[in-house]
């Protein structure tokens, strides 16, 4: 697990309480799991998509991700159709411990209704989030 | 308060996910992460922390006797010099622990058990001690234990004894040299460091359990790292829990433990002659006349999904028989046309990549045939997975060195 200080926290992303990213370009939002959740799953083996067009709903889960510990839920942060889904996770789920805001996206929805985004944190509220949880050595 | 073993700054400094372990502190995995780290045990070699496990030392005329009472395997194939793989059952056949047992010769015995688990067995055994000249001796903090195991590494000890290096040569699979308790014993790392070199280990791989005094825990692994370079990989318990479910290998407390030890894929710890006739009674065997309905096997899936480790549902057919006990994931293996190939597997297709597979034991209320499919269910998902006699193929630990 990183200490905090190592931990990277990007200010061109929207965070969820279960630890999921969102970058919205447009109507379509990317979305992945955080750096603190890579890091306290541990070695990411493998990635369970939803198919292109499944409708996601906000704060449901749409995929899982499996590492050597534990199984973990992807939620997505918004509502809408998925619209694509990182294929390259099938042969290298390890992407998402290795890049987790860029190759290791996991899936983009085309989103309904972008209001929900208001409900995420940014910045220092992801940052304060961040440090409530349990302690980090 | 965690209880902290010899080499605790060792897991801080080389970035340990560190773990509450039956009350050690222990790491799952270090910074190389528990599929790298469970690789590098089957292609190179992996060394591991047991500092957790508890030794008991049992001396005198009638320590045979005992043994032969209370442990399921029969003693009087344990020659001096080997040491074998035993199950501990109470009246009601169920599992007190799991231990290896070790032949010193001269009526001296150790038994190498769960951490935690000294004084549990040591009372275990004098309750049903009746022998007078029998004395247990609990060894914990005078020894500390480190495994190294894989195929590099034979090598790596040979480069490391300063004394009897010609003693492990042929070194079978379960036997073991030397003493560490012992200044003049037959076997000694550089330095001196006398120690206890077993052919063992809990992965399934070629290896060496090595006991040594408490004191030279350091120095003993700081001697494997040098002298192993790039063969050899610092591993977690992540690793050591994965290898050993390949290995078809139980954790005690959780595949066995507080329930009847019957019909498992464990039953070569019984005392039983090629007819299957058990070649001795001892505590716990009152139960093999009559068996109650319970059965472990081993399975294995089709990718990576895990269900919940323990006390996800069997399912057959629909219907529930019963539970599992262990899930985890073989990261060597994976599946072409249904068959599993490892890493190792000199016959695998050129095109073969390890992605994983699930794998475990579960427990069941009927005999299931390998092969058979059921469906193991939590809260999440339902995953089905093949009950099977092996899990992962082209395993080192009997090869020749």
């Amino acid at each position: 697990m990183k200490a905090l200080e190592e931990l990277d926290i990007r200010d061109d992303l929207a965070y969820t309480q279960t630890h999921e990213w969102v970058k919205i370009t447009g109507n379509i939002a990317r979305i992945g799991v955080d750096d603190y959740a890579q890091s306290a799953l541990g070695d990411i083996v493998y990635v369970e998509l939803p198919s292109v067009g499944v409708v996601a709903n906000a704060g449901a889960a749409i995929g899982s991700l499996e590492s050597t510990k534990a199984v973990s839920d992807l939620n997505s942060p918004v509502t809408g159709q998925i619209a694509a889904v990182n294929e390259a996770l099938s042969d290298s789920p390890e992407l998402v411990n290795a890049s987790p805001y860029e190759d290791g996206w996991i899936i983009e929805v085309e989103m309904t209704d972008p209001k929900e985004l208001d409900g995420l944190m940014k910045n220092d509220a992801y940052l304060a989030f961040v440090k409530t949880l349990a302690p980090i050595e | 308060m965690l209880r902290k073993t010899a080499l605790n700054a060792i897991h801080r400094e080389l970035g340990g996910e560190l773990t509450d372990f039956g009350g050690w502190e222990m790491p799952l995995w270090y910074s190389t992460g528990s599929v790298k780290e469970h690789l590098a045990v089957i292609e190179k070699s992996g060394l591991f922390d047991i500092g957790h496990m508890d030794l008991l030392r049992i001396k005198g005329k009638k320590t045979f006797n005992l043994l032969q009472l209370c442990l399921t395997r029969d003693m009087t194939n344990l020659k001096i010099g080997a040491c074998g793989y035993s199950m501990i059952l109470n009246e009601q056949s169920h599992v007190v622990d799991d231990t290896i047992v070790y032949n010193l010769g001269e009526n001296e015995y150790i038994l190498i058990v769960n951490a935690g688990m000294g004084p549990v067995v040591r009372q275990h055994l004098e309750q049903h001690s009746t022998f007078q000249d029998v004395s247990i001796e609990d060894e914990s903090g005078r020894f500390s234990k480190i495994d190294l195991q894989g195929p590099a590494s034979p090598a790596i000890v040979k480069k490391l004894l300063e004394k009897g290096r010609g003693t492990i040569e042929g070194l079978r699979y379960f036997q073991f040299r030397g003493d560490y308790a012992d200044a003049a014993t037959e076997i000694a790392f550089a330095g001196d460091i006398p120690v206890l070199l077993s052919r063992t280990g809990y992965t399934g791989e070629v290896g060496f359990e090595i006991v040594m005094p408490y004191d030279k825990t350091l120095d003993v692994w700081n001697m494997i790292l040098d002298a192993g370079g790039n063969d050899v990989t610092p591993c977690g318990l992540a690793a050591r829990d994965s290898l050993r479910t390949g290995a078809v290998l139980p954790l005690s407390h959780q595949d066995i433990g507080s329930w009847p030890f019957v019909h498992t894929p464990w039953d070569f710890a019984l005392p039983q002659d090629k007819e299957g006739r058990f070649t001795k009674s001892f505590i716990g065997s009152g139960i093999y006349d009559d068996p109650p309905a319970l059965y472990t096997y081993p399975f294995c899936g089709f990718d990576p999904r895990k269900a919940e480790n323990h006390g996800a549902s069997v399912l057959l057919e629909g219907a529930s028989i019963g539970t599992v006990s262990t899930c985890a994931i073989d990261m060597a293996i994976g599946r072409v046309e249904g068959k599993i190939y490892s890493v190792a597997s000199p016959d695998k297709p050129a095109s073969f990549k390890a992605r994983g597979l699930v794998c475990g034991f579960v427990r069941v209320d009927r005999p299931l045939k390998p092969g058979s499919k059921v469906t193991l269910k939590d809260s999440r998902r339902s995953i089905e997975v093949e009950i099977v006699s092996d899990i992962r193929p082209n395993r080192t630990a009997r090869v020749k060195i």
